[in-house]
């Protein structure tokens, strides 16, 4: 039996959690609950479906295609994830001392998230020409000599990565900066009492106490890498001949260029499926690292 | 602490939530609003090719239009030629299609397989004014699938030789002639080719629109007769490949050095950097300006001349309920008086008449001073191949392009090439 | 390190930071709307051109207000259900709370690319499609903000909601005067970046706008590009007029960031 106490609590849950609940449910997950149905059917979006049961996902499972694009995905996420986090973590701690023309510099390193896609490429694109970027020279210059970049198959990935960690460490900053802020100043000014060095009160202090925001860094880094298009679109347009193709541009393509709706259903829910499982394993292992006050 | 301005500030985002959700509710916008008011049919039209340069001229049209015909208003939606199709599936995918579409003719066949496309005889039999004979019956025809028409051919660009006539007198190379082969350009293109002071003489992309019509032109065909199976690996589609691909480097920048750069041709062109430049008409106005002299003339070929060119064509959506409308304003937009000088006055595309004549206002203009090697070129059109699934081939078709670019073995790229795209028939 | 050498490190990076954009700058006020072949910092013509193609071309005013109004209420209305999912997923218990939290990640995982068509689908069943109601449906609500909200309040010592418990306050009260305040720094941020996603969404609006009325600003500048030709002056100005809006967020927010360090203090 619920007593009018239990009565008033979930009144209450449902008042903190409905206002996001309701539109979630019928804007986000009754579309992905269409395409489960799409990815049932042989679809082009102009002519009537037709019933297919699960070949779209048998076909897909062994396509070479899919297993590339998968492949190149995850090639970009490995590289992806860690630098960022670093980078990010550096600027957030760099910038939150106190210096002058503090503010300035922040919004400096914040410029890039704003910048748009398009001139970044442009930006990158030019910087790691293979031919006559300035990376290649400098690279000469030490005696180096300079990878293919975004011109040759092997580089294509890692030329998106630059461009993207690049471009998102002001987004990991912005965040952990808010972390940062949130750590009360006697934690750290007790460690300085106690003559930890910068290092040490780091370590000690600071790291474990931005966890939190890193946790949310991290998977949520995780979860939007597992779907990066517009970068690598935008640095080698999937290419050279696909060889840096992600999954995501092949639902794009299948959806609206090779009128097969059914399949690209069928393969976001795969990697819905595969993003739900490492979401979930991470979230068990990071749970016991993340510290609360 | 004081919390106070702070809780003001969370009332003043609840309060524009609210308002924001019920004045945003139901107002529906201007494209959208609903149709046939007061025996007045409004007719949606969705086009790519008007925005951002010529809205005026199309406003134009639609104004002669309702004026002639006060029971009917068109209401224009554009969206950007990249975007468009995407745009236009999900229309079609929702149930919510304009009324009359753009469509290019490399796109047309999957639109009408798929049955998006209205039948036009039976509105067409309803127009009093229809007057096919006005368009060439080869334009006519191109938007035609399984004996029915499906569409109606808007417009067309060809694709030229454009040269610069100072870097030709500079090198004492005679001009291009309408008579020129692959080898007559290649031995050009070496001559006008100065690498120290960034000159080069030919400019050619290596992609699937340059390499279909380059098979025509070694002799070869893209696809089989009964469109069954892909024949460009045959050893003129290799030759075709060859050709394309031993520009970059010699006679043309590096791929790498074009990849990094939008427009790259178009401001070494301008920059009087480049001596050929394989371009469409569509170029002519942006060249109206350069400070050195230049002209064009129809593509070199080698067994046989073959140009490509582009079509727009427009289409009735098959769940429109105005059918009839929507062809009264096709038909008005393809084939009347104000559409032809329209798009001739603001150098838009060229509408495909069967009286070449009627161009003769744009035929007159310079320059280029040979603007008849447009429609020259037209003559010797490479029939684009199209397919149901053209997206998909284009896509095979340049990344084996590339691969052979990047030292892949040509033979046997082309074949594998070949194997997927005749899977796709 | 020292602190100069660190800031001096800092700076130089910062300005490999500014470079894209002063580029964007730069080919914005070139004359003759190509893009540069090389970057340059100085343009070898200057002009408006592409400031004014903009308003040429583009009903530009109308759909700067299109994209700040929606901009603003998708802001409001994610930081009003963001903050109080968050709330309620580390403050209330209730069954199933893991479950529940894991399928509002879920709703991260699937590529709008797929949802597009099914969401218009159910757009168009509603009535929606070309109404200022279908840009704003699909940014209500957002896992994103309140999983970033709900780390925020998690790290907030408990003693201070006991203490408003034991003054008698409910839950909707510790939530407005205490939670709120708290999170301020966690809230700028997030609006920052409710913000930026409104401003530049792409995808969703091209599908479900027809009206040029109801353009936003992403809308507007691909309508730049033709069909054989690209504006590139014009789209740069467009990235510019686009980058300067969230720049001056940015530095209001940084404002709030930085003050709330005295509030945290003060507890």
């Amino acid at each position: 039996m619920v007593g009018p106490r239990g009565v008033r609590k979930a009144a209450v849950v449902a008042l903190f959690l409905l206002p996001s609940a309701v539109p979630l449910l019928l804007f986000t997950i009754a579309p992905m609950f269409g395409a489960a149905w799409i990815s049932l059917h042989d679809w082009n979006l102009q002519s009537p479906m037709r019933w297919t049961g699960l070949d779209n996902y048998t076909r897909l499972l062994g396509d070479a295609a899919t297993r590339d694009a998968l492949l190149h995905t995850l090639y970009f996420l490995g590289l992806y994830l860690p630098l960022v986090y670093v980078l990010g973590l550096a600027l957030a701690v760099g910038l939150n001392r106190r210096f002058p023309g503090r503010s300035l510099v922040r919004s400096m390193y914040f410029l890039p998230v704003v910048t748009s896609w398009v001139v970044v490429a442009l930006t990158w694109k030019w910087l790691l020409n293979p031919a006559n970027g300035l990376v290649n020279h400098a690279l000469e210059a030490v005696g180096i000599p300079g990878p293919g970049w975004w011109a040759s198959a092997g580089w294509a990935i890692p030329s998106a990565v630059v461009a993207s960690v690049w471009k998102d460490a002001g987004f990991v900053m912005v965040i952990l900066l808010a972390g940062l802020q949130s750590i009360p100043e006697e934690y750290l000014e007790a460690a300085r009492l106690d003559g930890a060095s910068a290092w040490q009160t780091f370590w000690r202090v600071t790291f474990p106490l931005l966890t939190p925001s890193s946790y949310f860094v991290v998977v949520i880094s995780l979860i939007s890498g597992f779907q990066v298009f517009d970068q690598i679109y935008v640095m080698t347009g999937g290419g050279p001949a696909g060889a840096s193709r992600p999954l995501v541009q092949q639902i794009y393509d299948l959806t609206f260029r090779y009128g097969d709706a059914g399949g690209a259903s069928a393969l976001s829910l795969l990697l819905f499926a595969l993003i739900l499982v490492v979401t979930v394993v991470q979230q068990r292992l990071l749970r016991r690292w993340v510290t609360y006050v | 602490m004081s919390a106070r301005p702070w809780l003001r500030l969370h009332r003043a985002a609840a309060l524009i939530a609210v308002a924001a959700l019920a004045l945003a509710g139901c107002s529906k916008g201007s494209a959208t609003k609903d149709t046939s008011e007061g025996g007045v049919t409004t007719v949606r039209y969705l086009t790519f090719s008007a925005a951002p340069d010529h809205l005026d001229d199309l406003n134009g049209i639609v104004a002669a239009f309702e004026k002639a015909n006060p029971d009917v208003k068109i209401s224009v939606q554009t969206a950007p030629y990249k975007d468009y199709f995407t745009q236009l599936q999900t229309s079609i995918a929702g149930g919510t299609a304009p009324d009359a579409f753009e469509l290019d003719y490399q796109n047309f066949v999957t639109y009408a397989q798929a049955g998006s496309l209205a039948d036009l005889a039976g509105p067409a039999a309803n127009d009093k004014t229809w007057q096919p004979s006005v368009l060439s019956p080869a334009a006519l025809d191109a938007f035609k699938h399984g004996g029915k028409q499906y569409g109606l051919p808007e417009s067309f660009s060809t694709v030229v030789l454009i040269y610069n006539k100072a870097l030709f007198d500079a090198a004492g190379v005679a001009y291009p002639t309408a008579d020129w082969k692959w080898s007559d350009e290649t031995a050009a293109a070496q001559k006008l080719t100065d690498k120290a002071k960034g000159v080069y003489g030919d400019y050619q992309p290596v992609s699937f629109y340059e390499f279909y019509k380059a098979v025509n032109q070694a002799g070869g065909t893209f696809l089989s007769a009964d469109g069954k199976s892909a024949t460009f690996n045959s050893p003129q589609g290799v030759a075709a490949a060859k050709w394309l691909i031993g520009k970059p480097g010699a006679t043309m920048p590096t791929l790498t050095e074009i990849g990094n750069t939008p427009d790259f041709d178009t401001n070494l062109f301008k920059a009087g950097k480049l001596a050929m430049w394989h371009n469409g008409n569509w170029q002519f106005d942006t060249l109206k300006s350069v400070p050195f002299g230049w002209d064009v003339v129809v593509e070199p070929g080698d067994a046989q001349k073959a140009s490509a060119v582009f079509q727009n064509g427009v289409a009735v959506s098959a769940k429109s309920s105005h059918q009839d409308a929507a062809f009264r304003w096709l038909n008005f937009l393809t084939t009347s008086e104000q559409t032809v000088t329209a798009r001739i006055n603001s150098s838009w595309e060229l509408p495909p008449l069967a009286d070449a004549s009627k161009l003769s206002g744009y035929l007159d203009k310079t320059p280029p001073s040979n603007r008849k090697a447009v429609m020259d070129a037209l003559g010797k059109q490479s029939l684009l191949p199209v397919i149901a699934k053209e997206q998909q081939m284009q896509d095979i078709v340049n990344d084996a392009l590339t691969k052979a670019a990047g030292g892949a073995d040509l033979q046997k790229t082309l074949d594998d090439a070949a194997k997927q795209v005749t899977a796709l028939l | 390190m020292s602190r100069r050498l660190l800031a001096a490190v800092l700076a130089v990076g910062a300005l490999l930071m500014i470079f894209p954009f002063v580029w964007t700058f730069v080919t914005s006020i070139t004359a003759g709307g190509d893009v540069l072949t090389t970057p340059r910092l100085i343009p070898e013509q200057a002009g408006l051109d592409g400031y004014r193609k903009l308003f040429e071309v583009l009903p530009f005013w109308r759909i700067t207000v299109n994209s700040l109004v929606l901009a603003v209420v998708s802001t409001a209305l994610l930081l009003i259900t963001s903050s109080t999912a968050a709330y309620a997923f580390a403050r209330l218990d209730f069954p199933g709370k893991n479950v529940v939290f894991v399928a509002y990640l879920a709703t991260l995982m699937i590529p709008m690319q797929v949802l597009v068509v099914p969401l218009f689908i159910e757009v168009r069943a509603f009535d929606l499609v070309d109404t200022y109601a279908s840009l704003i449906v699909p940014t209500i609500a957002s896992a994103f903000g309140v999983f970033l909200l709900r780390q925020s309040v998690a790290v907030l010592p408990r003693e201070l909601d006991e203490a408003a418990f034991v003054d008698g306050a409910g839950h909707i009260r510790i939530f407005l005067r205490i939670t709120l305040p708290l999170i301020r720094p966690a809230l700028v941020t997030y609006g920052l970046f409710a913000f930026m996603s409104s401003w530049n969404a792409f995808l969703w609006p091209l599908v479900v706008i027809r009206s040029r009325e109801f353009m936003t600003l992403p809308l507007g500048l691909a309508s730049l590009s033709g069909e054989y030709t690209v504006q590139w002056n014009a789209i740069m100005a467009g990235s510019v007029v686009s980058i300067v809006p969230i720049l001056a967020l940015y530095a209001v927010a940084q404002q709030h960031i930085v003050q709330s360090v005295a509030q945290a203090g003060l507890k």
